[in-house]
């Protein structure tokens, strides 16, 4: 048997570009994308990068593919829809090198903010999609979707979804071999510039490039059929194919690695050699649809198949009809919070106590909306939060307690311009950077406002309060979110102000950081167990029952405390010190 | 005859290397394996499960065990035992920490944390035993080995041999945590010596 390594599907898109001679490398992190450009930089030999945003990096991958370099760009589902700019036209344009566009939906909202299906991107811009179903497939349909590109002078789109990208499977590895190229930038203008008189002719050329596509489908070995019974016949693809095979592993299947477009003439044959044909898929009934419009009879499914995770049971049952809710048990739900240490809680207790009218934005700190803290009341998009807070002032004015919280990393990828839209059309914004100098919900990226680039090299770092300034912020002052005390007199002086101002909340996430101070512990003596320190929701401090079920007893776990002191400040009986070296567990 | 082991706690408890070990030292031992879990927002002290699937002789297609079918649940805290239940079968081999992290919803007073939680988890019939293996690790002065001191007590049920368990950690943990985890993974052997 040849070696095998087990590798995530992101770990294995990463060794499929790295082998088919990838020169370059972007995307931004998101959830359950954001290992594959690391482990692409592992790998060595590949330019990669960081990029600001995803617009950045696909942009900057359509100038790397114009020298003939082959090119990956990176995302999470929601990527897309800030990348879809470019990415539309240079549906267009076309390619010179392989251009393969990685995005990774997330069924069942695991780490995001909609369950969308960006299979639905590729009849809109007209480009085809491949999904793996697991880690070999991710491989191979990587390394494979770079010469298709550039074979059909389009970019690829490379679509996984959470148990794709987060399951390890096995992989048989092959060597880099890197094609031989110019390294140039090809000048075509009536390709490359999408005026309209040249862009209706690409429009044109496009349609051809589908009608080829279209022919490649039929004969593809991305796509097969495995003969079975001949009575139940399932047409599925990505991780929906393998909880199928799981399900029914009799049935005959027509397993779809290209989703878009579709092998029309094979699905055809499919259908007539099977009694009963199902459509196994995962979020949107895509491939359903289409097949239904092919005039072809499909086994009706549960409408509720479309939200959420499959498994293989909800598709054993979805095979019987049905799709039986998940019986809730009645155990205390374990949600997640921000860790203890965690700076932005500073923030968000301030927040709560001035009563102020949050509009949060993607980050670890959305957290900042579940009790105990309930300090954050909206969560739209990235960068969403400083356009709502700009909206509300402007339809309604200021009622001394709007304020838009976003991290370090969401500002740069898409604060700015709205912090840029609130100084030009001039409302008496409160945007507080959480600058916590890394991207911690993704797992701890850096960003320009770190300065440190995905390679190692050092890179400019971005001066926060220097580029609010210049975006015409007259009030922008820096502060310590573990200060409650400074943290509440900037707020109140802004959110009480009738200009915009920018608070930059900087203190290292506790993750990065690992800034470990001696534990602190409750004086029970001295504790009135009024609750103050567990309604800052740190979950580091245990409510422990007593007689009183209104007042249990509040414990640190001193494994868990980072010693950051927050609980002692909002301690009214100054009961919370720090713990002797060898003091007895309270 | 797939093997399905499901691995459970709180963010932070080291679950997603127990399950990387485990998947290598099936790997290595020839079988068809897969492993998944879920990283991102839910690591954030929220409950994290792991599954792990192997063979050496059928397919392995789904990266998911189906549910009532994991045959083994190696759980770091109690409450999270309980909840992963319902995911194991009537005869499954339960391993548990009789571990209790509050969750945020019983410290706001909006739920209680069951107070029968090991009763409820022997009432099904299953084979139920407790492996104290953060109190082991603490003692060997390294309280984040509990998850491969877990590993160790489960390891004897699960016909891989221990020169592959050591290969394996070596292979998934960082060098210098090696050696710990070696003690660690024998001291969980030993903890489950009677069962």
């Amino acid at each position: 048997m040849p070696q095998r390594t087990l590798l995530s599907g992101n770990e294995a898109i990463a060794r499929g570009a790295w082998e088919a001679g990838v020169r370059f490398g972007s995307g931004y992190p998101g959830t359950p994308s954001s290992e594959i450009l690391p482990a692409l930089t592992e790998l060595g030999d590949a330019y990669t990068e960081w990029s600001v945003n995803e617009k950045c990096a696909l942009e900057a991958a359509a100038g790397a593919s114009l020298t003939g370099a082959r090119c990956i760009v990176t995302m999470k589902h929601v990527g897309l829809n800030v990348a879809a700019d470019p990415f539309f036209t240079l549906c267009y344009t076309g390619v010179n090198g392989g251009v393969v566009i990685v995005c990774a939906d997330d069924p069942e909202m695991h780490s995001s903010q909609n369950e969308q299906d960006n299979r639905n991107y590729a009849r809109a811009a007209k480009a085809p999609v491949l999904e793996p179903s697991d880690s070999q497939e991710a491989r191979d349909y990587t390394a494979l979707s770079f010469r298709l590109s550039e074979q059909f002078d389009v970019p690829f789109i490379l679509r996984t979804t959470t148990r794709i990208a987060h399951s390890d499977t096995p992989v048989i590895l092959g060597e880099r071999d890197v094609p031989e190229r110019d390294c140039e930038a090809v000048r075509d203008r009536q390709k490359y510039v999408m005026i309209p008189a040249y862009a209706r002719k690409r429009r044109r050329a496009m349609h051809e490039r589908t009608l080829a596509l279209k022919a490649f489908a039929e004969e593809t070995e991305l796509n097969r059929t495995e003969p079975g019974d001949g009575k139940t016949g399932i047409i599925a693809s990505g991780v929906a194919y393998q909880y199928a095979k799981e399900a029914a592993p009799g049935a005959s299947f027509l397993k779809l690695g290209m989703t878009w477009p579709l092998p029309e003439a094979m699905i055809r044959r499919f259908a007539e050699s099977v009694e009963k044909l199902y459509v196994i898929e995962e979020l949107d009934p895509i491939i359903t649809e289409q097949v239904l419009a092919m005039g072809l009879a499909v086994e009706p499914l549960p409408q509720t198949l479309q939200f959420g995770e499959l498994s293989p049971t909800r598709v054993a049952a979805a095979l019987q009809g049905e799709d039986p809710e998940l019986s809730g048990d009645s155990l205390p739900p374990r949600p997640p919070t921000l860790c203890a240490g965690c700076p932005h809680r500073g923030v968000f207790v301030t927040l709560r106590k001035l009563k102020a009218y949050v509009t949060g934005d993607i980050g670890c700190y959305t957290l900042g909306t579940l009790p105990p803290l309930q300090a954050l009341d909206t969560c739209l998009c990235m960068g969403g939060g400083v356009g709502q807070t700009h909206g509300i002032l402007s339809a309604c004015g200021k009622k001394d307690k709007e304020v838009a919280v976003i991290g370090d990393s969401t500002f740069v990828h898409s604060g700015i311009t709205g912090l840029i839209n609130i100084a030009y059309n001039g409302s008496p914004a409160v945007v507080c950077i959480l600058d916590n100098g890394t991207t911690a919900m993704t797992g701890g990226q850096d960003h320009p406002g770190t300065g440190v680039t995905l390679s190692g090299r050092p890179g400019r770092r971005l001066d926060l309060p220097g580029i609010c300034r210049a975006a015409g912020i007259p009030n922008v002052e820096v502060i310590d979110p573990r200060d409650l005390k400074q943290t509440e007199e900037t707020l109140k002086a802004a959110m009480a102000s009738d200009e915009p101002w920018v608070i930059i909340a900087r203190c290292p996430c506790v993750l990065i950081s690992r800034d470990r101070k001696p534990p602190y512990q409750v004086d029970q003596e001295a504790c009135i167990r009024c609750g103050a320190c567990l309604r800052i929701g740190c979950p580091a401090i245990a409510a422990e029952p007593t007689d009183d079920p209104r007042k249990p007893r509040p414990v640190i776990d001193r494994s868990m405390c980072v010693g950051c002191g927050l609980c002692a400040q909002v301690c009214p009986q100054d009961a919370i010190h720090v713990a002797e070296a060898d003091g007895a567990e309270d | 005859m797939v093997t399905n082991v499901l691995l459970c706690g709180v963010g932070g408890q080291g679950i997603i290397t127990a399950s990387k070990i485990l998947s290598e030292a099936a790997l290595m031992s020839g079988y068809a394996v897969k492993k998944s879990e879920v990283h991102g927002m839910s690591q954030r002290g929220g409950n994290v499960e792991s599954h792990v699937r192997f063979s050496a002789d059928s397919p392995v297609h789904a990266p998911t065990i189906p549910t009532g079918e994991a045959c083994m649940l190696l759980a770091f805290e109690t409450l999270e035992a309980l909840r992963a239940l319902p995911q194991t079968s009537p005869e499954a081999l339960v391993l548990v920490d009789e571990r209790r992290i509050v969750p945020m919803s019983v410290n706001t007073g909006l739920a209680q944390y069951p107070d029968d939680a090991m009763q409820r988890l022997e009432a099904g019939g299953r084979h139920v035993h407790v492996v104290p293996a953060f109190a082991i690790a603490t003692d060997l002065g390294e309280y984040r080995a509990a998850n491969v001191v877990m590993l160790g007590a489960a390891s004897r049920h699960l016909g891989i041999t221990s020169e592959v368990w050591q290969e394996a950690i070596k292979h998934s943990v960082r060098p210098r945590a090696v050696d710990s985890s070696l003690k660690a993974f024998e001291a969980g052997l030993a903890a489950l010596a009677g069962a």
